[in-house]
């Protein structure tokens, strides 16, 4: 793709995403009720919001830079062969750094705002950043230990070429995933940053036009982080049903699995997270290393051309 | 990919400048936060400095080390100041112009503060002296302006041979930087994880409750840390 169209397409799928992701989150939060929304709770699109003593800079700059972090990480999330903003080769890498920009985001815009709640937000969400991005990075080595690559495209192509969905071979990764991409997105269980006791952190202190696009950058993570989850562990836009359609359905299925898992776990404190991170999720994902490079070494998810 | 010269020095200004603004704004401006806020913008204008020399990365590793440590060092220099939002230093002190022009939007009438000099030629805010000014200002400007002639005029004359003409980008450079840490550097690599893991037990260690009785005079602070929060408000 070139330039233009890569923006182009990028633009499209950040909207057509965090639509996408905004109703189904919604259709499913109808069913569970009981469950903190966290930041899908409505935002006050409707009201004009001016906290009296902002730090101009950061309030003002900080939607768009959550906005910005996820339509970057879009970039490299294949939905086709040629159907990519761009196929980088360290595509893998790539995403996990710059999604962070959304937790950035949420500093700056916690602080920038100075309302208690928000202040707040700003804290839990950086802790939450330390909880989520050690596993996080461990989940995802799995499968680019498999792929022996860093490029998104490559990932889906060993997977095709292999006959074999990572899944398959790294349920443990899965899991480790579905349980990082809630922190990563902020959905139940991890909703802390954007809790109701806070009166939804940083989304109280703005309103308007600003509002709605922490709403769409919102929407989009989740959207990302489900796409994403498709890539890496369900084969992409290869598959029986291929090309985007596929991508598709298997993105809003990985959605609605993170969405879904939220209701049978109670709501998690910032402490309760960083303790889960650190005595559970940390070293179940070293032993998955370990397992996955031991599968590698009896020639599981290699394909003969190697 | 390509990138037409004329627009690869246009990029690099815009890149190198916001390095060096960061680093001004990260020395001048009255927020801590915002401090940490102009380091990390710095860091990531060296990134896309990175990012232009084809070192992708290098540049992706500097960006994620320097968001998520800034955001955290950040907070905990929140944490152990005493005005980190700026607004007291800001509405009293006087400031030089580019002092003004970062601190912009963070001034505010603060009750607490007295008007500059009213304190007897220190600048006084809720009780702590606020100056800025420390006799080895005068003389740290020149030294400033010194490192800065030699550094540009190193760069300028350019007295080492021009090595990265010659180097080619590499499209494998991730499994070429593995390969050296896994191999030629390994000792190094080894020895870092080593001392990493000696700082976590540290801090764990740290981190422990004491198995030793608090002494008579900290009971109050024991009590007020093991005191049920108050509940939220309502509304």
């Amino acid at each position: 793709m070139g330039v233009a169209p890569a923006l182009a397409w990028t633009i499209a799928l950040s909207g057509g995403g965090a639509a996408l992701a905004h109703a189904v989150e919604r259709g499913l939060r109808r069913t569970m009720p009981d469950v903190d929304p966290g930041p899908a709770a409505p935002v006050q699109i409707g009201v004009e919001r001016a906290p009296a003593q902002t730090d101009p800079w950061f309030y003002s700059a900080a939607p768009a830079i959550a906005l910005f972090g996820v339509a970057l990480a879009l970039v490299v999330i294949p939905f086709g062969g040629q159907l990519v903003g761009a196929d980088l080769e360290v595509g893998a890498f790539y995403y996990l750094v710059v999604l962070d920009f959304v937790s950035l985001a949420i500093a700056l815009g916690g602080w920038g705002a100075n309302t208690p709640d928000a202040v707040e937000a700003c804290y839990r969400a950086v802790a939450q950043l330390v909880a989520y991005v050690v596993p996080l990075g461990l989940a995802v080595i799995g499968p680019l230990m498999m792929a022996r690559t860093l490029s998104t495209v490559a990932i889906v192509e060993a997977q095709h070429r292999a006959g074999l969905w990572y899944v398959v071979a790294q349920p443990v990764g899965f899991a480790l995933y579905i349980a990082t991409g809630a922190m990563q997105g902020y959905r139940a269980p991890f909703t802390e940053p954007f809790a109701s006791q806070i009166h939804g952190g940083v989304l109280a202190a703005y309103g308007g036009a600003q509002a709605l696009v922490w709403r769409v950058a919102l929407s989009a993570l989740l959207f990302t982080i489900a796409a994403m989850g498709a890539v890496l562990f369900l084969g992409g836009y290869a598959g029986p049903i291929g090309g985007p359609i596929g991508m598709g359905l298997k993105t809003l299925g990985v959605l609605v699995l993170i969405v879904l898992a939220g209701r049978f776990f109670r709501a998690r404190s910032t402490a309760e997270t960083l303790a889960l991170s650190w005595k559970v999720l940390v070293p179940v994902g070293l032993l998955n290393v370990g397992l996955v490079g031991s599968l590698i070494l009896l020639g599981v998810g290699q394909s003969a051309f190697r | 990919m390509e990138i037409a010269p004329a627009l690869q020095i246009v990029l690099f200004a815009v890149f190198a400048a916001i390095s060096v603004l960061g680093a001004l704004g990260m020395a001048t401006t009255m927020s801590m936060f915002r401090s940490g806020v102009f380091l990390m913008a710095s860091f990531f204008g060296v990134a896309a400095l990175f990012l232009l020399l084809l070192a992708d990365l290098l540049s992706l590793l500097q960006v994620m080390m320097y968001l998520g440590g800034m955001l955290v060092m950040i907070l905990f220099m929140v944490l152990f100041s005493s005005d980190p939002g700026g607004s007291m230093m800001a509405g009293m002190m006087t400031m030089t112009r580019v002092e003004k022009a970062f601190s912009r939007g963070l001034s505010r009438p603060s009750p607490m503060a007295t008007p500059h000099g009213a304190g007897g030629g220190m600048d006084m805010a809720a009780g702590h002296d606020m100056s800025m000014t420390t006799p080895a200002r005068k003389w740290a400007r020149h030294f400033g302006w010194a490192v800065a002639v030699v550094l540009s005029g190193a760069l300028v004359l350019r007295p080492v041979a021009r090595a990265t003409e010659r180097a080619l980008p590499d499209p494998r450079s991730p499994e070429r930087i593995g390969d050296l840490l896994m191999g030629k550097y390994m000792i190094a690599f080894e020895g870092a994880g080593l001392l990493i893991l000696l700082g976590i037990f540290g801090a764990v260690l740290l981190a422990r409750p004491s198995e030793r009785p608090d002494p008579e005079d900290r009971g109050h602070l024991r009590a007020a840390v093991d005191a049920p929060p108050p509940p939220p408000e309502e509304g």
